[in-house]
C-alpha cells in the first residue's frame, strides 16, 4: 500500500461540441491520472471545460474521443444503463446547487440511492444515519431541504453522496452557493473524506481558497491542461 | 421510504393542483357516465332484437283514436301473421303513485298474448292462472321488485285515460323481456268496466319471421286502407322509435358530447402531466445522476398519471354509480323521464378505460422528453 495505485486515468480525452459549423472545444486531448485517496482539485477559468472534464469522469456526459478509465473500468463504453449501475454504485455527486428533493426529508434524500439496491429497511436506515453522522446532521434527519440552512442543505447533499460508500465522490463548485463559514464546513467535510476515509474526491472550483482543501490541484485553460 | 412512497409523495408535493386535477378527471368522467346513462335509457328499447317480430297496429288517425274489435278477424286472416291481440294502453295511476306510474298497464287477451310473449320468462302455472282470472294480471320483475310485490297481492289503478279504475290480482311476475316492467290485464276486465264499447287501444301482432314482418306490416295497412277505420302499423321497434324519434337526435347529440368530454379531458391531463413533470425536470436529472434509469423514471412518470387518472375515474365512475344507485331518485328527480337511470358494469368499464389511457397518454409527453434530455442537460437548467 506504499504506492498509492490509480483510480482514474484518463487518456487522449477531447470533447467538441459541433454548433452548426461552429466547433467548440471544451476538451482538448486531455491526459491525467488521479490516484485512489487524492482531494483533487479542478481549477480555471469559466468555460475551460471544468465541468465538461467532471461530468465525463463521474459517467454522465460522453467524450468525443479517448478513454476514461475508473478503476479499470472504460466508463465511455458502458451504455446507458450500465452506466446508471455504475453510477449509483461507484460515484457520489454534488453539485453547486444542492439538489435535493424537495418533498423528501433529509433523512429520505440520503436514502433515495439506496433505493435502487437491494439493502432492506433497517440496513438502508442505518447507512443512512451513519451517512448523516458524517456530514453532522443527525438531528435535523426530519428536515425538509426548506427548513435547513444552505450549508446543511449542501451537507445533506455530501450525505447522499456518500452513502452507497462510493470510491469516488465528484463535486462541482459546491461551495458556489455557501457563505463563506458554511463553505469552510463543507471543504472541511470533504477533504476529512480523503484524508480519514480514503475517499477519492474530485472538486471543481475557482476559489484558491478552496483548492487549498485539496491535496493537488490541476488547472485547464480552454480545454487544456496547463501544468 | 421506498419507490411507491416516493412517488406518492411527488404527486401530492402540489396538493392543490393534484386536488384540481383529480377533480376535473372525475367530474369529466362523472359527466360522461350520466351521458352513458341518459343514453341507454333513451335508447334502450330501440335495441331489443325480439321486437321486430312484433307489429303494433294502430290507429292511422292517431294513437288516442280507438279501433274497433272486429278488426280482429282480419287481421287473423292476414299472411304471415301468428298471432294477434288487443293491445290497449290502459296508462293509470297505480295507488301510492302521486303523479307518475312508471310502468305501463296494458289490457291484451292473456290467451292470445302468450305468443307475443315468447321472450318472456314465467311458469306455466302463473300463465295458466291468468288466463283463467279475468281480474288477474301480470307484472314484470322490475315493478314487482320497485313495489315489493308478491303472487296475489292486489294493485289498483286510477284511470288516466279511460274513465274507469282497475282492481287487479298479481297471479304471475315474468322477466327476460325488454322491458320487465309492464303490467298485462284482461281487455274483458276492461271491456266490461267501460260497458263494452267494442274497441280496442291497439293490436299487437306477431309475424312469423323477422324477414316476413316487412311484408306483413304492409298487408295490414292495405287491408284496412279506406275503411272507417284506417291503421298504420309498424313494427314494435318502429313504434317506439316514433315515441323517441326527438332522441334519436339526442344520441347523435349526447355521443358528440361524451367525445367533446373526453377530449377536454384529455387535454388537461396531458397539460397536468407535462406541468408536473416539467417543473422537475432539475430533479429526474439528478436521480438520473443518482443511478436511477430512464425505465425507472418512466415507471414514476407513468404510475403518477395512472393514478392521477385512476383516482379520478374512482371518485368520478364510482360517485356515478353510488348516486344514481343510492342517494337520487332519478324517477322522481325526472318525473318519471328517467325510470332505471342504471349504471351498468359496461360504462363503469368505459369510465375506467377511458381513464387508464388517459393516464398513459397523459405520461407519453413528459417520458419522452425526460428519455431525449441527458443527466449534463439537465443539470444546465439550474446552473
Ligand atoms: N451543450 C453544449 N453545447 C455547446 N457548447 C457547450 C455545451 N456545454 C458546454 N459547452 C462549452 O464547453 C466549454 C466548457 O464548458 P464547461 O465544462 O461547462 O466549463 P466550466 O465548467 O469550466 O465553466 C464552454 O466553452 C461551453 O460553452
Ligand atoms: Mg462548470
Amino acid at each position: 500500500m506504499s504506492e498509492p495505485e490509480s483510480i482514474v486515468t484518463i487518456r487522449h480525452l477531447s470533447k467538441i461540441y459541433a454548433q452548426g459549423d461552429i466547433q467548440v472545444t471544451a476538451l482538448d486531448d486531455i491526459s491525467l491520472v488521479i490516484a485512489a485517496g487524492e482531494f483533487l482539485t479542478l481549477m480555471g477559468p469559466s468555460g475551460s471545460g471544468k465541468s465538461t472534464l467532471l461530468h465525463i469522469i463521474a459517467g454522465i456526459d460522453r467524450p468525443t474521443s479517448g478513454e476514461c478509465l475508473v478503476q479499470g473500468i472504460d466508463v465511455t463504453k458502458l451504455n446507458e444503463s450500465q452506466l446508471a449501475d455504475w453510477r449509483n454504485q461507484n460515484v457520489g455527486f454534488v453539485f453547486q446547487t444542492f439538489n435535493l428533493i424537495p418533498v423528501l426529508t433529509a433523512f429520505e434524500n440520503v436514502e433515495l440511492p439506496l433505493l435502487l439496491t437491494r439493502l432492506g429497511h433497517a440496513q438502508r436506515r442505518k447507512l443512512v444515519n451513519t451517512a448523516l453522522d458524517i456530514v453532522g446532521l443527525a438531528d435535523r434527519s426530519h428536515h425538509l431541504p426548506k427548513q435547513l440552512s444552505g450549508g446543511q442543505e449542501q451537507r445533506v447533499a455530501i450525505a447522499r453522496a456518500l452513502v452507497t460508500d462510493p470510491k469516488l465522490v465528484v463535486a462541482d463548485e459546491p461551495t458556489g452557493n455557501l457563505d463563506s463559514h458554511s463553505a469552510q464546513e463543507v471543504l472541511g467535510i470533504l477533504q476529512s473524506l480523503s484524508r480519514q476515509v480514503g475517499k477519492t474526491v474530485i472538486m471543481v472550483t475557482h476559489d484558491p481558497k478552496a483548492a487549498a482543501f485539496g491535496s493537488r490541484s490541476i488547472h485547464l485553460e480552454k480545454g487544456e491542461l496547463t501544468n | 421510504m421506498n419507490l411507491p412512497g416516493f412517488i406518492l409523495r411527488n404527486a401530492f408535493r402540489n396538493k392543490r393542483r393534484l386536488a384540481l386535477s383529480v377533480s376535473s378527471v372525475a367530474v369529466s368522467l362523472f359527466l360522461l357516465i350520466t351521458l352513458q346513462v341518459a343514453l341507454r335509457e333513451l335508447t334502450n328499447p330501440i335495441n331489443d332484437e325480439g321486437s321486430s317480430l312484433r307489429i303494433i297496429v294502430r290507429n292511422k288517425v292517431s294513437l288516442a283514436q280507438p279501433l274497433p274489435v272486429r278488426q280482429l278477424q282480419v287481421l287473423e286472416k292476414i299472411p304471415g301473421v301468428v298471432a294477434v291481440t288487443p293491445f290497449s294502453f290502459f296508462g293509470g295511476l297505480y295507488k301510492g303513485d302521486e303523479k307518475f306510474t312508471s310502468f305501463a298497464q296494458f289490457a291484451v287477451d292473456p290467451a292470445r298474448t302468450l305468443p307475443l310473449l315468447a321472450d318472456a320468462k314465467i311458469p306455466k302455472a302463473q300463465l295458466d292462472a291468468w288466463i283463467a282470472d279475468r281480474t288477474a294480471c301480470i307484472v314484470g320483475q322490475m315493478t314487482a321488485d320497485r313495489y315489493g310485490l308478491k303472487l296475489g297481492d292486489r294493485m289498483q289503478f286510477t284511470g288516466q285515460i279511460y274513465p274507469c279504475d282497475l282492481d287487479l290480482k298479481v297471479v304471475g311476475i315474468y322477466h327476460g323481456t325488454a322491458d320487465d316492467r309492464n303490467l298485462m290485464f284482461h281487455q274483458a276486465y276492461l271491456d266490461e268496466l267501460l260497458g263494452n264499447l267494442g274497441t280496442v287501444g291497439t293490436w299487437w301482432v306477431r309475424a312469423s319471421s323477422v324477414a316476413e314482418a316487412p311484408l306483413v306490416t304492409e298487408r295490414i295497412n292495405q287491408a284496412f286502407a279506406n275503411s272507417s277505420a284506417e291503421v298504420r302499423a309498424e313494427s314494435e321497434r318502429a313504434f317506439v322509435l316514433g315515441f323517441v324519434s326527438m332522441w334519436a337526435n339526442i344520441k347523435t347529440l349526447i355521443g358528440g358530447i361524451s367525445i367533446v368530454v373526453v377530449f377536454a379531458l384529455l387535454l388537461v391531463t396531458v397539460s397536468t402531466m407535462s406541468m408536473a413533470i416539467r417543473e422537475r425536470f432539475r430533479e429526474l436529472a439528478i436521480l438520473k445522476a443518482l443511478g436511477f434509469r430512464r425505465r425507472e423514471l418512466f415507471a414514476f412518470i407513468l404510475a403518477e398519471s395512472f393514478g392521477l387518472a385512476m383516482c379520478g375515474a374512482l371518485l368520478g365512475a364510482g360517485g356515478a354509480w353510488v348516486m344514481y344507485h343510492y342517494l337520487l331518485n332519478i324517477q322522481k328527480l325526472t318525473n318519471g323521464l328517467f325510470i332505471m337511470f342504471e349504471v351498468t358494469p359496461k360504462m363503469m368499464g368505459l369510465a375506467f378505460s377511458v381513464a387508464a389511457l388517459l393516464g398513459v397518454l397523459a405520461a407519453i409527453a413528459p417520458m419522452v422528453t425526460v428519455a431525449r434530455t441527458s443527466v449534463v442537460q439537465g443539470l444546465k437548467t439550474l446552473d
